[in-house]
């Protein structure tokens, strides 16, 4: 069984009269463990794709299951159980609580699960010790630069040992050589940890990392599964 | 709850303007009430031992059944006999909580000065008892020459007005009228003992305060038309009527008794409209408190929408997102209130300090203005403006708890 099964998936946005179809039939299928790159052009679905498997949305037809439970099927409720204890995030404008320092903000998913403060210290400072900023664990967000920013951010994704990560564009916002390092990072790691990871991206160049590779266009995935 | 007391803390101080201003607009609103509240406080003090007190009005008074229905029409068959003062007497000072019963009688009639006649109304007390149930109020009564004592039963307390107009002071002589209870008309010669303020115009020049016998044979009665009982305890006035009236009826007396607010309409008309405005003073601080978190909770909200989508991306539910922002609210509320029950504090104590008085409404002597500090009303008021702010905000970020993650990650 695959941890993400989808079949012919459709999602349409109305906008006033007019409906824009922005998945016309989708079948996917991700393995565990696996490091997955979707690409193709802006506006071709891929935000819509990350958001449907991170069960932040819902498709307007088909279903997406992962584990095997149709996330249909689950309460509002649930599925912020599942997103908390099974996906974590990357955004591209890293999304980091202004307020909170790096490690606070990497114990938030361990603290909203509710374990005590000690422990999700102790997860905390492990993590952003992974991603090489210990030193910055005190630091607020608006003094951080881009990339140190998503490192916190990747910390804070993988701190409940989730299953799978989701990063839609997580390197749009940084420049290249950074956004490499990124990426570098969340490969490492999908092969020291064996997470799922999925991300989105239109920037060619970083698919030389990728071990999977999936494009999409104008809402339809043109090819599955370019391997390397 | 630790971790989103933190998280909410500092966004308060994230605008620091902003919360600031709810923060005053909570502060004020608390001072305006937990103020009033305790100048309201100290008067309804004044005005129930002015009543218990100053109008001699004792805790309970006790009538004969239907006196006050039918005693003017024939005051003889609904006042108290001879006998009966003794027996009721007897049995109500069997009660521990009583500190004494007296009897009274209030005459109606002229006074004159031999050239001018005016009409008085009198209260014919027992000089000893009131007295004792003026206690430490008679330093508040103004008053010139002596009070009525036993030594000099034509000895009269005339109010300072109708002294003024009838040009007696103490040590004058004059003369007062009236029927007696059987219709005849009776004359009897006063001395002035004394000239009291009633600090209220409207009785100032027409009261009077007979020694009870002098007024017993202005009315040539042996009689009493009522009962005044002082008890130990103001708290137990209502318990003290049951057990009372239940006493005096098993032992066949068939009467009526009162409280001490029933008898004073003064206070109940006083303590009515205050209350009133604190009513109304109290919806506008609400009106005010909500619509001023209300404000602040939804611009907070608005900006941090994107925050709330990752929140529910990172996992916290639609309830951990209103549980997040009352805590705001509520915070809030606390430190407003806290800053309130500050700006009480100095007021207070400016109060103390500096004793201004001003000239309550229908009195005659200025009074000072002053605030009682009540821990236990300022606390629950805190509780209620907490709850209140919390409420607020919980209901202000109910919808954004609930809207789309995907719509409100895409804010800016
Ligand atoms: N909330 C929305 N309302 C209407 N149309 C939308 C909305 N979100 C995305 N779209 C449209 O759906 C299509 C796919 O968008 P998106 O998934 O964001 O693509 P990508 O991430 O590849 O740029 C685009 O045409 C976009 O304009
Ligand atoms: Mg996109």
């Amino acid at each position: 069984m695959s941890l993400i099964e989808m079949h012919n998936i459709r999602k349409d946005y109305h906008l006033g009269e007019t409906v824009v179809h922005a998945l016309r039939g989708i079948d996917l299928e991700i393995d565990k463990g696996e490091f997955v790159a979707i690409w193709g052009p802006s506006g071709s679905g891929k935000t819509t794709l990350l958001n449907l498997i991170g069960a932040i949305d819902e498709p307007t037809e088909g279903d997406v299951t992962m584990a095997g439970r149709n996330i249909r099927s689950l309460s509002d409720n649930q599925k912020s159980e599942l997103r908390n204890e099974r996906i974590g995030f990357i955004f591209q404008s890293f999304n980091l609580v202004p307020v909170l320092s790096a490690v606070e903000n990497v114990m938030l998913p361990i603290q909203i699960k509710g374990v005590s403060y000690s422990e999700a210290k102790l997860k905390a400072l492990g993590r952003l010790k992974e991603v090489g900023i210990s030193e910055l664990a005190h630091h607020r967000p608006f003094k951080m630069s881009g990339g140190q920013q998503q490192r916190v951010a990747i910390a804070r994704a993988l701190v409940n040992g989730p299953s799978l990560v989701i990063a839609d564009e997580p390197t749009a916002n940084l420049d290249s050589e950074t956004a490499q390092i990124i990426i570098s990072i969340m490969r490492d790691m999908n092969e020291n940890d064996k997470i799922t990871f999925i991300f989105s991206t239109h920037d060619q160049r970083l698919l030389n990392q990728v071990k999977r590779m999936v494009r999409m266009e104008d809402g339809r995935i043109v090819n599955g599964d370019a391997r390397r | 709850m630790m971790k989103w007391i933190k998280l909410a803390m500092r966004n308060i101080l994230r605008n620091k303007r902003r919360s600031l201003v709810t923060l005053i607009a909570i502060a004020v609103g608390f001072s305006a009430i937990s103020l009033f509240r305790g100048y309201t406080d100290r008067i309804y003090w004044f005005l129930k031992e002015g009543a218990i007190r100053g109008e001699s009005l004792a805790h309970l008074t006790i009538y004969k059944a239907d006196w006050l229905e039918k005693g003017k029409l024939d005051p003889e068959r609904y006042m108290f006999s001879q006998e009966e003062i003794k027996r009721i007497t007897g049995l109500v000072m069997q009660e521990k909580e009583v500190v004494l019963i007296t009897p009274q009688i209030q005459v109606n009639g002229l006074i004159t000065n031999g050239t001018i006649s005016l009409p008085f109304i009198a209260q014919g007390v027992v000089p000893g008892d009131d007295k004792i149930i003026k206690g430490s109020w008679a330093a508040l009564r103004p008053m010139t020459g002596e009070q009525l004592n036993d030594h000099k039963p034509y000895g009269v307390e005339v109010a300072k007005d109708l002294a003024r107009f009838l040009n007696l002071e103490p040590g004058k002589d004059g003369v007062v009228m009236a029927p007696t209870l059987s219709g005849q008309m009776n004359a009897l010669d006063i001395q002035v003992a004394g000239v009291f303020d009633t600090t209220m115009a409207a009785t100032n020049d027409k009261f009077m305060r007979f020694n009870f016998d002098f007024a017993q044979s202005l009315y040539n009665t042996k009689g009493a038309e009522k009962f005044v009982v002082l008890l130990k305890d103001e708290k137990k006035t209502g318990k003290m009527r049951k057990a009372i009236l239940a006493k005096l009826t098993a032992a066949g007396i068939a009467c009526e008794i009162k409280t001490w607010n029933e008898m004073s309409a003064y206070y109940a008309r006083s303590k009515g409209l205050l209350d009133v405005i604190l009513l109304f003073i109290l919806s506008i601080v609400l009106v005010i408190v909500t619509m001023s978190t209300v404000n602040t909770m939804s611009m907070a909200i608005l900006e941090r929408t994107r925050e709330i989508g990752t929140l529910r991306a990172l996992g916290l539910k639609q309830r951990g997102i209103s549980i997040l922002f009352a805590t705001e609210g509520g915070l809030m509320g606390l430190f407003g209130s806290l800053a309130g029950i500050v700006i009480h504090l100095i007021v207070c104590t400016i109060l103390r300090i500096v004793s201004p008085t001003y000239m309550p409404p229908s009195g005659t002597v200025a009074v000072r203005l002053w605030v009682d500090y009540i821990p236990a009303t300022l606390f629950a008021l805190m509780v209620f403006l907490v709850f209140l702010s919390l409420l607020t905000a919980f209901i202000a970020a109910r919808r954004a708890a609930g809207q789309n993650i995907v719509d409100a990650l895409k804010h800016v």
